[in-house]
């Protein structure tokens, strides 16, 4: 029998606030531990939690991207259970009536056509302590650290609408994108700040069942999620085709190993409404001036991209999907740089380079300003793009300026005619029988021996003077 | 200090405010409520040794006023019912003018009628619960208690209003208690619920005849009004308010503060046995209750709060036709301090329970419902926010009493 997937994805993404959600604690899970604590999210007898304004419209601006609906009304419930990474008992939650909900992200199918994905709703919570088990030494022993107790996140709980690994990982990349651009939080699956979890179900395709579903956690890449994904439809089609029942329960991705292994049941109780925390009351004016706050989206970036700098929709979407990459190459193409180059440049060696580094824009010493001093010294000739691409790599973390990096490491494109044709003459003469082979009509070998000039002057010869120094040299006047 | 009646005995009260409105008064609290650097153990082993870390808003605000902190009085556990409370010994023997008690179900006002004292509970919300180690969050709320309606009014004009600590009062409305000594607006209604006197026995009755027939002669007119959910308040208590314990007890671990236990082989034993043996019996019982309703059979708290709403309208549509009710304080036969179950529990505060269930201000009035020595109190219950005016009946009514009975 042939079998669907039906999956749903919830994910958890923690705020960047400056404060916990209902403290004034440093939103700061890392820092040495509890040292961002009060008694409020060390959870004392006598606290009373105090919603931040701040968490909660930056949790308002990611459901507005999402195109959720804010809610008039919401509340918190406590949603209780017993563990050592929740001593009060139970977590602020919101159930039963969360902050927004029907909202919707588009991908970009298997099939190129635009799909869209349906968010059941999108709900604000307090994250749980952090246990650390310290199992060296004569005694283990397990420690609490409250840094990250009451720390704000939203849960996104999606429809379930996707049917593949490929669509899960768009959806998570969409969202992720459209997330960051509205400034309201990290989304580092890496850094543990966007958290997914996979409800998948297989069914007979073509039908509507539905069918007991398996809950996948741990997934720390997007490429993971993928994988753990499509291995855990694998697994139980091999059940199905057995006949085997699928069980409800939840299961560990692991990385290493590359597979799913069931895991111990977290018990998890009720949620009642919490009488603490007021119900929280929207206005239509308020609404209307979260709303001015959000900036321009991916989707509409890339339309505008398209229209005003002529890129071509490939190179429209990888210039708008990160909102940091997207300010940087507006302010370059300001510069007056042509858009397309500056997108070709972006995409094949920046991106690439920021990824090997493990960094963001921002986070380099790489500005909008120096770039493009680079790139017009590779419009003026007086660098070539091998140069380029090396000197760039220098900016990312030198603070000189790109002239001086040139300068220093002899960057300098040769242009000079007469050097050009003392290499070329040398070349010729080192390989007669490559000569010979081209004089013969095998026009192919030119690319070798360019390569070999190339080389013979340390990368920096002009690409268009060679050329035309070699095929000069190599078809000699009649 | 600690002794048989203190839990902490303040041995330096003097005052910070000499001036204050509240200057020398003395208010013993209990140890659920936070004064920095005493102890605050909720009278249970599970907080054993919890010291709190800062001031409760009312305390600060006491003090700011003038008042002296003589001490916490020895309190029931977690401040559910009124077993081994000593707030009246200790306003009885003159040590203090005032004793603020948790009024989850109507600890106050059963035990003033149980001294002969005046007991007040405020409406829900208008003194902060910031730094009270409460129990029930939707229903408790600090009461009052002293022999002196004056002192009371003052102390409550002091502890009420916005506090942004905590951030689940209302933000404007709060009563102006100034205006309880202001001479009562008459013609007054009070209306006594038929459901209720149905239930009393002969002598209860009695009693509280003679308790209408004082109402009657300060001006006020009685009238007989129905109530036909009145048996569900308790039923409606039960739930809702055994619910909100199991899940506020749920953070007494053993683990920071708090009684733990030495036996367990893994943090799950720890658990389970450190929260077997700090919590008696009684208030165990009310967690499992709480703790069956949220797993077991949630549709039923679903019900209650379902159920909880219809008696808030059932009330305040009453309130729209009389100006007060009036019910009898206590019940006989049917002692507060010693209820040892559950059901013992709700039988000693069924006729006090309703305006924790509706949040509305109830005040009771000592020395009126008297018959062959017996009093089992009158309490008045009015709208939300109306408490001035009920404290104004209050002082009413007591003045008529002086006459009969020393209050
Ligand atoms: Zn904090």
């Amino acid at each position: 029998m042939k079998y669907e997937a039906v999956i749903g994805l919830e994910i958890h993404v923690q705020l960047n606030s400056a404060t916990k959600l209902f403290c004034d604690c440093p939103n700061r899970p890392g820092d040495e531990p509890n040292r961002n604590t009060c008694p409020i999210c060390l959870w004392l007898p006598g606290a009373l939690p105090q919603l931040s304004q701040e968490a909660f419209e930056k949790a308002t601006l990611a459901c507005l991207t999402l195109n959720c609906t804010i809610q008039p009304e919401s509340a918190f419930d406590q949603k209780v259970y017993y563990y050592p990474d929740l001593p009060k008992g139970f977590q602020l939650s919101q159930h039963h009536k969360p902050l927004a909900r029907n909202g919707w992200v588009d991908i970009m199918g298997e099939d190129g056509r635009n799909k869209r994905l349906r968010i059941h709703h999108i709900h604000m919570e307090e994250d749980v302590a952090k246990l650390v088990h310290e199992t060296e030494g004569k005694t283990p022993i397990s420690l609490v650290d409250f840094n990250r107790a009451g720390t704000p996140l939203i849960e996104i709980v999606s429809e379930a609408d996707l049917r593949s690994p490929h669509e899960a990982m768009e959806y998570v990349k969409t969202l992720r994108s459209q997330l960051r651009y509205t400034g309201s939080a990290e989304c580092s699956l890496e850094q543990g700040t966007l958290r997914v979890d996979a409800n998948i179900s297989l069914r007979p395709r073509g039908t509507d069942e539905l069918n007991t579903k398996v809950e996948v956690k741990n997934m720390n890449s997007i490429r993971n999620v993928g994988d753990a994904i499509a291995y855990e439809i694998i697994r139980q089609t091999n059940c199905l085709e057995k006949g085997e029942p699928i069980l409800l329960h939840t299961r560990l991705w692991d990385p290493e190993k590359r597979v799913t292994s069931p895991m111990r049941g977290k018990f998890s109780g009720p949620c009642i409404p919490d009488p603490s925390v007021p119900k929280i009351v929207v206005s239509n004016d308020w609404l209307k001036e979260m709303q001015g706050r959000l900036p321009e989206m991916p989707g509409q970036k890339k339309e505008r991209f398209l229209r005003e700098y002529g890129l071509t929709p490939e190179e429209a979407s990888n210039m708008s999907f990160e909102r940091d990459l997207s300010e940087f190459f507006e302010a370059v193409v300001k510069q007056d740089i042509p858009p397309r180059k500056i997108a070709g440049w972006m995409t094949t060696y920046l991106v690439p380079a920021l990824r090997d580094r493990n960094q963001t824009i921002r986070e380099t010493l790489l500005t909008a300003e120096r770039f493009t001093r680079l790139l017009s010294m590779l419009e003026k000739d007086i660098i070539n793009a091998h140069a380029a691409k090396e000197v760039m790599l220098q900016l990312l973390s030198s603070e000189e300026t790109p002239e001086e990096i040139v300068e220093k490491g002899g960057f300098h494109q040769v242009s000079d005619t007469t050097e050009l044709e003392a290499f070329i003459d040398r070349i010729i003469a080192e390989h007669p029988s490559v000569v010979e082979d081209f004089r013969k009509g095998n026009t192919k070998v030119m690319g070798f021996l360019m390569g070999l000039a190339m080389k013979a002057s340390q990368g920096k010869a002009n690409p268009k003077l060679l050329k035309e120094i070699l095929t000069k040299r190599l078809n000699p006047k009649p | 200090m600690v002794s048989e009646i203190y839990t902490h005995k303040n041995m330096s009260p003097n005052s910070f405010a000499n001036d204050g409105s509240l200057s020398g008064k003395r208010v013993v609290i209990q140890p659920n409520m936070s004064v920095r650097g005493w102890l605050c153990d909720a009278g249970s082993l599970a907080l054993k040794g919890f010291v709190a870390l800062e001031d409760a808003t009312t305390v600060t605000r006491m003090r700011n006023a003038g008042v002296e902190l003589v001490g916490s009085s020895r309190m029931s556990e977690l401040g559910f019912g009124l077993a081994g409370d000593t707030a009246t010994r200790i306003l009885s023997g003159g040590e203090a003018d005032i004793a603020l008690v948790t009024d989850t179900m109507g600890e106050a006002r059963v035990a003033a009628a149980g001294s002969g004292i005046f007991g007040f509970k405020p409406s829900f919300g208008i003194v902060s619960r910031f730094g009270l180690v409460g129990l029930v969050p939707s229903m408790e709320c600090y009461g009052i208690l002293g022999k002196r309606l004056e002192d009371m009014i003052d102390t409550l004009s002091v502890i009420s209003g916005k506090d942004k600590d905590d951030p689940s009062m209302p933000d404007e409305g709060f009563p102006d208690f100034t205006a309880a000594r202001k001479p009562l607006k008459m013609p007054c209604t009070a209306g006594v619920v038929k459901e209720c006197f149905d239930i009393l026995q002969d002598r209860e009755r009695k009693a509280f005849r003679t308790g209408l027939a004082r109402l009657e002669e300060a001006g006020l007119t009685i009238r007989e009004v129905n109530l036909s959910d009145f048996d569900l308040f308790r039923v409606v208590h039960n739930i809702v308010a055994s619910v909100e314990a199991s899940s506020s007890a749920g953070k007494y671990d053993g683990v920071r503060y708090g009684h733990r236990s030495s036996s367990g082989k893994n943090w799950n034993d720890m658990y389970l046995n450190s929260r077997g043996e700090s919590f008696g019996s009684l208030i165990k019982t009310f967690l499992y209750q709480g703790a069956y309703f949220q797993f077991e059979n949630y549709p039923a708290f679903e019900n209650a709060c379902r159920n909880r709403r219809r008696l808030v309208r059932a009330v305040v549509d009453l309130l729209g036709h009389v100006d007060l009710l009036v019910f009898p304080t206590m019940r006989l036969g049917h002692d507060a301090e010693k209820a040892a179950t559950i059901n013992h529990i709700y039988d000693a505060f069924l006729l006090t329970l309703p305006a924790n269930v509706t949040g509305q201000p109830s005040l009771h009035v000592p020395s009126l419902a008297l018959h062959s020595e017996v009093d089992i109190g009158v309490q008045l219950i009015g709208l939300r926010l109306e408490d001035p005016r009920l404290l104004s009946i209050g002082l009413k009514l007591s003045s008529t009493a002086q006459g009969g009975s020393a209050a």
